[in-house]
């Protein structure tokens, strides 16, 4: 799975936006849309938020926890655990690097978030990262992790598999390999 | 115990802080170790004023506008209050002042200190000094004898000590407290207080107890003090009546006592137990207000409670004491120039001692602040003689209260000697606003937040900005507009922006207009007020402009800036709002009092019949609120929202009465929360606000997000299923009353709606109706039936039968048959009365069919409409197509093309009569009951016909009858038929030719109702029917059923797909039905063109007749019972 994927399906999340024209319901496989009120706040998915930001015809309202006091909150905690704590959203790396680019003007403090986010997720793949090294080292067969998001599954999956296969295969070339080798010491 | 103890509020950093109430107790001020003096307009104002006095603040004092503070800079300062502007330093000291407190006149101030000083200053002139000396440590507290005559002290040697001030030596000493070194390590503050009033007791905290000391005799009368009261005291505080004595303590009890009975009436405590540091009554004696060292303050409310309880007499007291302290508060505002005499004569007034010292005979002289500025002029005998002669009045008067208690006495006599007004003081009148709008102070401000756009103000140092945004960018792109005239007031519509500016010495007030819809390169227009008139209040209509000015004036402007209208008004504006042509005014119909405001409405309309619907009615408000929003909904009705969050509209149904609507306060989360209005939209029914955290009003950053909430009429019991249902339903009703108003106003209305939320209505109906039932309430069950439309009721016939309440039945067919009379009756009235609601018809062509289309939701809608006048209108509409009809829609048809698209009409209820009504004898006839025996058979034996047959039947029917008129006759039948013998098994059937003529109105309609051109041409171009057409009324029905949301060409369409798919014998039969079909219509429609003028002569036989057949039909109840009995069997 590539991450563009995971922004793919990111973009079905659903957010406020407040648009400046009138529009009856529109129909669309995924559901209903709308009515569309000059002025008054309505969900629409991500995908049609950033189409219609792009051409102006709305303010894009961040979500609840795109809050400076929030993720600050939110970060330390996440530092303070050991483990993972619940995200915002599932998306919520997808959504805050989408709306950032796309509606930094709508959304106070854009730059704060930013680094806060991007904090969280650093913190956050750090753990992930040690929790793998933990795992190899201590050579488990299987281990539990909670509160992961699809992105952060997928940004270790690839690197994770790869090198489980390849330790397990450097393993199980070890017994005969050393076998092997202690003839070979012969 | 009566009394709540509000939650604490940070108020200042922690350590030593105090707190008192501003002469009117509007305000509580509190000072704090971070040096601030915070002013609190409440507990719970979340953005206090505040004026830095230094770097802590010590103590303060507050009397007559003047805040005095004990600061860190060894000062004591005056600060005019409530503004904050420095106004000098009253003394200094060598290091910092302890406590400062003002006398009751507010004319000096005393200032404790820790350099073992006590100083009293007069207020008017600092140099003015009397310094006590004589305590051997730092001061405590000070406190002055209500009669100037005396000034008690608590010091940290150990001692409190009354000292004469005049004299400036000590009267008394009491060695009574711990020596301690420094006010910090004193375990007590040790606050005196004198009684207030008499000042016959002084109060002073020792230990877990309050001594009280008599004035003049010095001598220890008593001690208060409560069982669970453990802590040290730390300060105590008079009620402003005298009669209670508050006391807060180390641990963070508070206590307050009744001191004629020396019982705690009061006991709370700190919530976290801090230290209680301040304490101060609020003017009316209702609430405590008190700080701790952490910096919280908190209050007591409620405490007039307490004092009705205690003893009957108290509360009298109390109620006497009120309007004399509120009295004492107005006179002290204007005691400066008294101020200057009793410094001049102060030094040498002998005669002030011989008054004081007759004190112990009466209480008379606790006037002395008065008679004293009357002394001072030296007239000294005579005016003395007549003061206590007047008092002595007063003392007659008030008498029986003297030996309740004394605290009362003082304002007892106060009462003679004030020629004055004392009742209920006025409320101080709510300024103009614009509806929208936040407070104009604030440098960034909303100007205006309505459904059209925002405009915002910004207004710091560097600029001054007015930007205006649209909601909908498609209106006009945002402006930004430099505010060099200052605007203060703003409107924003569809066609132009609306500002003003409040005048100056040298600009007279302008109105300027940004008229940015105007087709010519002039878009912006402005109007100078004339000298001495401002702008207070400014709306904009639709093509017109009002302003409100202080010269109690509206002025009215077109759009484009020509000066239309002038008018007075009766009181000063409050505010203003427009829509479409109405314009509604709220204005100060009188003063207010307790509270309360005392607003009119007025609601003018102007456009082509310029008229006053409200004539300056009182406006209901909430207790003790003020209007905090005015606006109409999007549909047009006035609602207003109060600072109470209570959401009224009008209701133009029972007579413009204002019905409450929805309360904002239930739904905020915390006390201090609101909602901020912006819009009100009836259809759907939205309640369009900013929630505010902590405020009033939204600030401009971030952009505050619009949030919506539902409406819930108040009615009672809305938690069980019958309220909720009842509130369904009278709000429905409620909100659907702005249909019949636009359409009579000639808006156009969305009639989907309008049948929907009618529709909805009687649904709700007959829920209600269904419960009544379950719950054995008949006769409730009865009332329901007669809101109900004639088809309702009979569905609600059905239902009691069902469940086997006969007698509840037979009371319904009753109705039912009333009903049907009514509509006879009121019908003739009706369609003289319909001409311009006519303006609604939106279908031009083919009326009949659009008639004949819309029975069952017209049916459902006007309950006062019958089946057979319909029927009568859709023969009518056939013959006169050629002539009337065509003039008619000739003034219809603009009307219709704004009104309503193609695919709307078939739900469209049409109001008929617009045109003349050549058989409206008809409705005259109807009276005449002659007896139709015959005909009601012939009726039952049509009822089995197909509706759709009937136009075959209508020329066979015709032999013996006027050829015109015949084809009513059966119809009246299928009235009554559907009205009362639906239950006899033919309902289906009958509503099967109900859902066949219906398709066939509509495809007929269909491809005419588009070109509304040439009606004549039409009659005959329409009315062959093809076979698709005939098989298309029969299965309509089914292609709607499969796809509800087809509109109307989309049915058509798939019609003709499935018409296709038929074999090639089934389309042969129904080409054949149709040819038939259309020769039968077409001989009739001939017959009834040609018959229309004989008609003349032959109608009041035909009439008689066919009147009679209706009557039976209608009237005739034994029929209707026979059925009903029948179906019972």
């Amino acid at each position: 799975m590539d991450a563009s994927e995971v922004e793919f399906l990111a973009e079905k999340e659903t957010v406020k936006i407040i648009p400046n024209f009138s529009l009856d319901k529109i129909y669309l496989i995924g559901g209903d849309l709308g009515p569309f009120n000059p002025g008054l706040p309505v969900d629409v998915p991500v995908w049609l938020a950033l189409n219609l930001k792009q051409r102006q015809k709305c303010r894009i309202v961040p979500p609840a926890w795109m809050d400076v006091d929030k993720l600050e909150e939110m970060r330390d905690l996440e530092r303070k655990e050991d483990t993972f704590t619940p995200v915002p959203s599932p998306y919520y790396m997808e959504l805050t690097k989408l709306l950032l680019n796309f509606a930094s003007d709508n959304i106070p403090k854009a730059d704060e978030i930013r680094t806060l986010v991007k904090d969280i997720w650093d913190t956050r793949i750090a753990k992930l990262r040690l929790s793998a090294d933990s795992f190899i080292s201590q050579l488990e067969a299987h281990a539990k992790l909670d509160n992961l998001t699809l992105m952060e599954i997928n940004t270790i999956r690839a690197f994770l598999l790869d090198s489980l296969n390849c330790l397990y295969k450097l393993r199980s070339n070890q017994h005969p390999g050393s076998s092997k080798g202690q003839f070979a010491d012969f | 115990m009566p009394c709540e103890r509000k939650p604490m509020r940070y108020g200042h950093s922690e350590g030593h802080t105090e707190v008192c109430f501003d002469d009117s107790g509007k305000f509580i001020v509190t000072c704090g170790n971070d040096g601030d003096v915070r002013i609190w307009e409440g507990l719970d104002d979340d953005d206090p004023k505040f004026i830095t006095v230094g770097e802590k603040a010590y103590s303060l004092a507050l009397k007559n506008n003047k805040l005095v503070t004990a600061s860190s800079n060894n000062t004591v300062q005056i600060h005019t209050f409530p503004d904050g502007d420095p106004d000098g330093i009253l003394t200094r000291f060598t290091t910092n002042a302890t406590h400062v407190t003002f006398n009751s006149s507010g004319s000096r101030v005393a200032a404790g200190s820790s350099d073992f000083m006590v100083k009293v200053v007069e207020v008017s002139d600092s140099s003015q000094q009397k310094t006590l000396r004589g305590h051997e440590a730092p001061v405590l507290s000070v406190t002055f004898d209500p009669k100037d005559d005396f000034l008690a002290s608590a010091s940290c040697d150990g001692n409190v000590v009354v000292w004469n001030i005049k004299e400036q030596s000590q009267l008394i000493s009491w060695p009574l407290l711990q020596k301690t070194n420094d006010v910090s390590n004193a375990k007590s503050l040790c606050r005196l207080a004198w009684q207030p009033g008499t000042a016959k007791f002084l109060a002073v905290p020792v230990e877990s107890k309050v001594q009280l000391y008599e004035r003049e005799s010095w001598d220890h009368v008593s001690t208060l003090s409560d069982d669970l009261l453990t802590q040290l005291v730390n300060v105590v505080a008079w009620s402003p009546c005298g009669q209670f004595l508050a006391a807060g303590s180390v641990g963070g009890s508070l206590n307050v006592w009744d001191v004629s009975s020396k019982l705690c009436v009061e006991r709370q405590k700190h919530e976290k137990g801090f230290t209680v540091c301040g304490l101060a009554w609020h003017p009316s004696g209702s609430q405590i207000a008190y700080t701790d060292t952490e910096g919280c303050l908190g209050l007591l409310d409620g405490l007039r409670t307490s004092t009705s309880n205690s003893t009957n007499t108290a509360s009298k007291q109390a109620a006497v004491t009120k309007p004399a302290k509120d009295y004492d508060a107005l006179f002290d505002d204007d005691d400066d120039d008294r101020v200057m005499d009793e410094g001049q004569s102060d030094t040498n007034s002998p005669v002030k001692k011989p008054i004081a010292a007759d004190d112990d005979d009466d209480d008379d002289d606790f006037l002395m602040p008065a008679t004293g500025r009357v002394r001072s002029r030296a007239i000294l005998d005579d005016e003395n003689s007549l003061d206590t002669g007047s008092l002595k009045l007063g003392q007659e008067k008030f008498g029986d209260d003297d030996d309740t208690g004394s605290g009362v006495v003082p304002a007892a006599p106060l009462v003679p000697l004030r020629p004055a007004y004392e009742g209920p003081m006025p409320t101080p009148p709510q300024k103009a606003f614009q509806p929208g709008s936040t407070p104009a102070h604030l440098t960034h401000r909303f100007m205006m937040w309505n459904s059209v756009g925002i405009v915002r103000d910004y207004n710091d140092e560097q600029d001054n900005a007015i930007d205006v945004e649209f909601h909908d960018t498609a209106v006009h792109h945002a402006m930004h507009l430099t505010n060099t005239l200052g605007h203060t007031m703003a409107d924003l519509s569809q066609e132009a922006v609306l500002l003003a500016c409040p005048g100056t010495d040298e600009l007279a007030s302008k109105l300027q207009c940004l008229h940015f819809s105007s087709w010519d390169t002039k878009k912006e227009w402005m109007v100078d007020l004339p000298q001495g008139e401002d702008v207070r209040a400014l709306c904009l209509g639709q093509g017109w402009a009002a302003v409100a000015t202080s010269a109690l004036m509206i002025r009215v402007f077109s759009i484009g800036g020509v000066q239309r209208e002038i008018f007075s008004l009766p009181g000063n504006v409050v505010c203003m709002v427009a829509h479409g042509e109405q314009l509604l005014i709220v204005y100060h119909r009188a003063p207010g009092f307790g509270g309360e405001q005392a607003l009119g409405v007025q609601l003018l309309q102007f456009g082509r019949r310029k008229r006053q619907l409200i004539h300056g009615e009182p406006l209901p408000l909430s207790h003790r609120s003020y209007l905090s929003w005015l606006g109409f909904t999007a549909e047009g009705t006035p609602c207003y929202v109060d600072s109470e969050g209570a959401v009224r509209m009008l209701n133009r149904s029972v007579g413009n009465t204002w019905t409450p609507v929805c309360n904002t306060r239930e739904t905020c989360k915390s006390k201090s929360d609101s909602y901020w209005v912006v819009g009100i939209h009836e259809n759907p029914q939205q309640l369009r606000c900013i929630p505010c955290k902590g405020s009033r009003y939204p600030p401009t950053l971030p952009r505050p997000a619009v949030a919506i909430l539902p409406f819930k009429l108040p009615l009672c019991q809305t938690s069980t299923e019958k309220g909720q249902m009842e509130e369904q339903y009278c709000r429905s009703l409620l909100f659907s009353n702005h249909f019949s108003f636009l359409s009579s106003s000639g808006y156009e209305i969305d009639e989907e709606a309008q049948s929907q939320s009618q529709k909805d209505q009687q649904e709700l109906l007959m829920k209600m109706f269904a419960l009544s039932c379950k719950l054995e309430r008949e006769f409730r069950c009865v009332e329901l039936a007669e809101l109900m439309t004639q088809k309702v009721v009979t569905l609600a016939i059905r239902y009691a039968s069902r469940s086997r309440r006969m007698a509840l039945a037979q009371r319904l067919s009753e109705i039912a048959l009333e009903k049907s009379n009514q509509i006879q009756e009121v019908e003739p009235e009706e369609e003289e009365e319909e001409d311009y609601s006519s303006a609604r018809r939106p279908s031009g062509s083919g009326q009949s069919e659009a008639a004949q289309g819309r029975h069952s939701s017209r049916r459902y809608q006007e309950e006062e409409e019958g089946q057979e006048e319909e029927q009568r209108e859709e023969e009518e509409g056939r013959e006169m197509e050629t002539d009337e009809a065509s003039e008619t829609k000739k003034r219809v048809n603009p009307f219709a093309k704004e009104a309503v698209s193609p695919v709307k009409t078939n739900l469209t209820p049409i109001t008929k009569g617009g045109r003349a009504n050549p058989f409206k004898v008809l409705g005259s006839g109807k009276p005449s009951s002659a007896s139709g025996q015959p005909r009601v058979t012939n009726i039952l034996d049509n009822m089995t016909t197909s509706r759709k047959s009937f136009p075959l039947s209508g020329p066979a029917g015709k032999k013996n009858k006027n050829p015109v008129l015949k084809p009513l006759a059966p119809r009246p039948k299928t009235k009554t038929q559907s009205t009362l013998l639906q239950m006899s098994g033919t309902k289906a059937s009958n509503k099967k030719t109900q859902q066949n003529t219906q398709p066939a109105a509509d495809t007929q309609k269909q491809p005419e109702a588009p070109p509304p051109a040439s009606p004549a041409d039409n009659t005959e171009n329409k009315r062959p029917k093809t076979g698709f057409q005939f098989w298309l009324e029969e299965n309509r029905k089914s292609i709607t059923a499969d796809n509800p949301d087809l509109e109307e060409t989309d049915v058509i369409k798939e019609a003709m797909g499935r018409f296709r798919t038929l074999s090639a014998e089934d389309r042969l039969s129904w080409t054949e039905r149709a040819k038939t079909g259309d020769a039968a219509d077409l001989k009739k429609r001939k017959r009834a063109e040609g018959g229309a003028e004989g008609a003349e002569t032959e109608k009041g036989q035909a009439e008689a007749d066919e009147n009679s057949a209706k009557k039976k039909k209608s009237l005739d109840p034994s029929s209707k019972l026979s059925a009903f009995a029948f179906n019972k069997n």
